[in-house]
């Protein structure tokens, strides 16, 4: 065990795996004492590859204790107590697809899959039709396209899959699955537990979940009917659940169109509601407020009742998010991993440490784990896992650790000095003042003139690699590739009008023929649509192995046009190879 | 009656006046009535040595093959401040990027065009293939070509008829037991006949045949090896006593790409005898292993010995200034001129320093000391035609850039020159002025990113943004080393309302300049867009 100084030595290394093979989120780790020993476990949904390979972990200790293979991507985990039998031990509910798998002793118990929704009509119809192959998979296709435009409620997901297939897919698809009967399923996208009648710590609890038809559903514990149905305006993602289920609750879920809403016992429609200003990413109860982390990298604080407490702004994005609660000492705070590999550690807004972790941390879980009452589990981006115990002499002071006026503020700047040199040359400045205006105004308009003849030049000759007629505004650059003999010329061609096409364009070259030779020194530009870069390659052979190079000179001509539109002369390299003649 | 002079003394007249044509074919002629003439036969060598003599010691570029097949690279991220190849951001506190333009391989330019300070190191094999400028400054060479290339012409006209000696006829061993001839001859070797150019040509044009290519691929190598065998012949029958023969072993090594072995005989040479010139090789085969702080190292052990030695002090300024550590480099360029006040490169490092710290009336009375030396190019009135303008002395800005347009060599400089320019009128204000100029620099030099760039502020301004965004592409493709264009892209997309190439666009312009304060605010604010419901 060694102290890490980042974190002002609160906390002791426990355990850090690199390799652990963890790959999950907060809301899919939970502790809790499952063999009834008084020893807490780590229990794990491991989301595998995202693929293949999800897995219900259990951890005593450093050692995995146990390990099964789940169906599906598990959306959330929680254990919690289901009856009132001697001992006490907890059951967990892997949330994943439309199922709750319940597992006791950690042996599958019950699967609770929830209700069906209400299948279009229009729909159940025409594969109706289809099982009775009085249409074909076009037709079927053509119809089920127009329901899905007119009809309020959508698709099943067979129909949305076979709409997506390719032609040649659809008579199989067809076949493997009009005989069964269409059916609409939501999925779970967080799952929470509620205290059915007792506060106490072991009291009987139900669980609350959240789907993607935007409902809340309470489930009873023991016989495992929906108790309770509340409806949202949008999909939950992030769910926190207080209170009791037969005395007063409050659940607050943060939905995917950015806003959090509040409800009771009372109501199944939501209580209040609190507008963010871009979306939650974590979402912590600490006492009675509500603690929002958003992708702006800022953390939140709101009241019960959703009015907004205080904001503070974070060094980086958050990953993830968790509560730091030690009864025994009182001590409620929030854990924010980031993405440049901290956990912050805040009590209201104020940071009180930093932890500098190895790795981006996914998932954060605090609370008792074996027999420590203060343990920090993480999980990394890379799979690994990290137990920090906090020391029993650890004290957090309320303040923030940033105070005063920001570090810049004391960095000098460099200025250089006034040299003496200077002071003399506007000496000179001030006494020749006329003089050198006068001459400066003469050397001035020479120079106008000097530029304007050249521009002239340069214009009337189409020297320059633009072209700024009103007609064919166009813009080339070449560039050289290769050692030699052989090169690669690239001509980038880009029409620079805003809305024009440019038509009947060729390009021709001008070389000395004794050092290069060409493939094709004419070629026809096809036609130029603005603003995309049209590159036009040509390869260029060496012939001469003197180490000589010489100007090829570029010309985009027009059809019709003596004069070109313009010119680049591209400097070819000196020649390495050697010709094979 | 005429007395005429004896041919040899006269020969070795002309050598010494350096008259080297005249030279050679004296001891052409003394060679036809005796050929076993040793002391003609030494001369003439010499001769021909001298012709396409190049200094070693001097800094040479690294080719293509070296920097994309570079297999002695072991951390491919070091430790910053230890390596020639990742350029930590200004150590020193020197300028940032916004203040002192860039290369492409991220340092500050120099005040002093040398080999390696203008190649970077390309990131993939695209780039290092690409000619985005022209093949005289940008582009990595191969080792083949790069400076062997101009000298490869001189010595194929001394001698049309074949080579003076047939190196594969060439009894080496014998040869290594005279002393007296076998450094000119080893010289010879290593100097005239290392041009695989040549010998190439004359290769081909006896027998056609894939074998007679494939060898005169070699040709340069077996070159090189012929000066190994007789470098370590010599050394053998000096009881590898001599440092001299020792030193030469080592630069056959480091042209064979044998660091390590060439350090070993740089190391042995130096137990011998202290050299000033074995410690700048060595210094460079350490440069070439990525080990700058052991080049400074060794510099330092040099200085030690040689106190106030300028070619050990510049190299150390150099190092110190291709690790981004400009203020102490400029501190060795001062050290340089204490001991020899006519060095150009380091009055030119210690001014464009000047220039581009915001004091350009010094930077200016450096220039002029350039001047009075007889530096007399486009490039110097340039920068005293800026430094002019920026110090207001602003009777003799306009003149010295008319000077610099007499002076002009090439295109790319007409093109600088007109760039420059264009940075006066639109210093003045005269927006029309700047447009032409910098329009005409790309007559001149069609890869000049940097007036793309310029030329699309200019069009943005006159409302053509079509125009405005394609220059600003191409100064982007041409140069993405340059932050400006990208961030210039970022501002004009945001503006117009594509806010995913605004983002994109920005965050190249942070890697090209991390610390780039606007840039960071616009992606700041581009995230919170994005953040935003």
């Amino acid at each position: 065990m060694s102290d890490s100084s980042s974190d002002g030595g609160k906390w002791l290394d426990a355990h850090y795996d690199p390799v652990a093979g963890l790959y999950t989120f907060s809301s899919c780790v939970d502790l809790a004492d499952l063999s009834g020993d008084g020893e807490s476990r780590l229990v794990v949904g491991d989301l595998g590859s995202g693929l293949s390979g999800m897995k219900l972990k259990v951890y005593r200790g450093t050692a995995l204790m146990s390990e099964s293979t789940l169906l599906d991507l598990p959306a959330g985990l929680v254990a919690f107590f289901m009856d009132l039998h001697e001992p006490r031990i907890p059951a967990v509910a892997v949330a994943s697809g439309p199922c709750i798998y319940v597992y006791k002793n950690l042996r599958p118990y019950f699967k609770f899959t929830l209700p069906g929704l209400e299948v279009n009509t229009l729909e159940q119809d025409v594969w109706q039709q289809a099982r009775e192959g009085q249409i074909d998979p076009l037709t079927l296709k053509e119809m089920l396209e127009s329901i899905r435009k007119k009809a309020d409620i959508s698709l099943s997901v067979r129909s949305l899959r076979f709409l997506s297939l390719d032609t040649s897919d659809m008579d199989e698809f067809v076949q493997l699955h009009k005989q069964q009967p269409v059916r609409r399923q939501t999925v779970i996208t967080c799952i929470g537990t509620l205290k059915k009648s007792t506060a106490d710590e072991d009291g009987v609890s139900c669980l609350v979940i959240g789907t993607e038809s935007s409902n809340i559903y309470i489930l009873d514990p023991e016989a495992f009917i929906i108790l309770y149905k509340m409806s949202l305006p949008a999909a939950p993602t992030l769910m926190d659940v207080t209170g009791q289920f037969d005395v007063e609750f409050r659940i607050t879920v943060a939905c995917r169109n950015g806003n959090i809403y509040i409800l009771r016992r009372e109501s199944d429609k939501p209580k209040y509601c609190i507008e963010l200003s871009s979306h939650p990413v974590g979402l912590v109860r600490v006492g009675k407020n509500v603690v929002v982390g958003c992708t702006d990298e800022s953390l939140q604080g709101f009241t019960q009742k959703g009015k907004k407490l205080w904001r503070t702004v974070l060094p980086a994005p958050i990953i993830t998010m968790a509560t730091m609660d030690l009864p025994t000492r009182g001590f409620q705070a929030v854990l924010v991993g980031l993405a440049n590999c901290e956990v912050q550690l805040y009590r209201e807004k104020n940071l009180l440490s930093t932890i500098k972790t190895p790795d981006v941390v996914t998932s954060i879980c605090f609370g008792r784990y074996g027999r420590e009452d203060g343990t920090l589990i993480m999980t990394t981006k890379g799979g690994g896992l990290m137990v920090k115990i906090l020391k029993r002499t650890a004290v957090f002071d309320d303040r923030d650790s940033a105070p005063g006026p920001p570090l810049a503020q004391s960095v000098r700047l460099n200025v250089p000095k006034k040299t003496k040199l200077y002071v003399d040359q506007t000496l000179r400045e001030r006494e020749n003042g006329l003089a050198m205006h006068r001459a400066f105004q003469m050397d001035l308009s020479r120079l106008r003139l000097a530029a304007a003849k050249a521009y002239v030049k340069a214009l009337e000759s189409s020297l320059t690699p633009m072209s700024s007629s009103l007609t064919e505004p166009l813009k080339m650059n070449a560039v050289v590739q290769g050692l030699g003999p052989s090169f690669k010329l690239t001509l980038n061609v880009q029409n620079t009008a805003a809305c024009r096409p440019v038509m009947n364009l060729a390009i021709s070259f001008l070389y000395d023929e004794n050092l290069y030779r060409m493939k094709c020194s004419y070629m026809r530009i096809p036609l130029l649509v603005p603003g995309l870069v049209y590159p036009v390659e040509t390869f260029v052979e060496c012939t001469s192995d003197k180490g000589i190079s010489d100007i090829i000179k570029v010309f985009i001509l027009h059809e019709g046009k003596s004069s070109p539109l313009l010119t680049a002369h591209i400097n070819m390299p000196v020649s390495e190879g050697v010709t094979l003649n | 009656m005429e007395v005429t002079m004896d041919p040899l003394f006269l020969a070795w007249s002309y050598f010494r006046r350096r008259k080297l044509q005249q030279c050679s074919d004296i001891c052409t002629k003394i060679l036809q009535d005796n050929p076993y003439d040793q002391a003609a036969w030494s001369l003439k060598t010499r001769a021909l040595t001298e012709m396409v003599y190049i200094d070693e010691v001097e800094v040479d570029q690294e080719g293509i093959a070296e920097m994309m097949l570079d297999e002695s690279s072991i951390a491919q991220v070091a430790r910053p401040g230890t390596s020639l190849r990742l350029p930590g951001t200004s150590q020193g506190g020197g300028p940032t990027p916004a203040v002192r333009p860039m290369t492409q391989s991220g340092r500050p330019i120099t005040g002093f065009v040398r080999p390696s300070t203008q190649s970077g190191r390309p990131g993939t094999m695209e780039q290092a293939i690409k000619t985005p400028r022209t093949a005289s400054t940008a582009r990595p060479v191969t080792s083949a070509s790069g400076r062997f290339i101009r000298l490869g012409t001189a010595s194929m006209l001394t001698n049309p008829e074949g080579p003076f000696i047939n190196l594969s006829r060439l009894n080496l061993a014998k040869y290594s037991q005279k002393p007296n001839l076998s450094r000119t001859l080893f010289e010879y070797i290593f100097h005239h006949e290392n041009d695989v150019k040549n010998v190439s040509v004359a290769n081909l044009k006896h027998q056609k045949n894939l074998l007679a290519l494939y060898c005169c691929f070699n040709k340069k190598l077996l070159f090189h090896h012929q000066a190994l065998d007789l470098a370590a012949q010599a050394t053998e029958h000096a009881q590898f006593k001599d440092w001299w023969w020792k030193v030469q072993l080592g630069k056959c090594y480091y042209r064979l790409g044998l660091y390590r072995e060439a350090e070993k005989q740089f190391r042995s040479a130096l137990n011998h005898q202290e050299m000033v010139d074995t410690y700048l090789y060595l210094a460079k085969v350490y440069q070439r292993l990525d080990q700058p702080i052991t080049a400074l190292n060794l510099f330092k052990q040099g200085l030690d010995h040689f106190p106030g030695e300028v070619t050990l002090l510049t190299g150390i300024a150099r190092i110190h200034e291709e690790m981004n550590n400009i203020p102490s480099a400029t501190e060795y360029y001062k050290d340089v001129l204490k001991q020899d006040n006519t060095h150009v490169e380091a009055i030119a490092c210690i001014g464009s320093n000047h220039f581009y710290t915001d004091q350009p009336e010094i930077a200016l009375r450096f220039y002029r000391r350039l001047l009075q030396m007889g530096v007399y190019n486009c490039q110097l009135y340039n920068n005293l035609g800026l430094c002019c303008f920026y110090a207001q002395q602003y009777d003799m800005t306009l003149s010295s850039f008319e000077r610099a347009m007499t002076l002009v060599a090439n295109d790319e400089e007409q093109a600088d020159v007109w760039y420059n320019i264009g940075h006066v009128a639109v210093g003045i204000g005269d927006l029309t002025l700047a447009y032409q100029c910098f329009k005409l620099a790309l007559a001149f030099n069609n890869d000049h990113a940097e007036a793309y760039n310029n030329l699309a502020v200019l069009e943005l301004r006159k409302g053509r943004i079509e125009q405005s965004k394609a220059f600003l592409q191409t100064a982007a493709s041409l140069a993405p080393h340059m932050y400006e264009p990208h961030f210039n892209l970022s501002i004009l997309s945001e503006k117009v309302g594509d806010l995913q190439s605004s983002y994109t666009a920005a965050q190249k312009s942070e890697d090209a300049f991390p610390e780039h304060v606007d840039t960071q605010q616009v992606l700041k604010q581009l995230r919170q867009h994005f953040a935003v419901l």
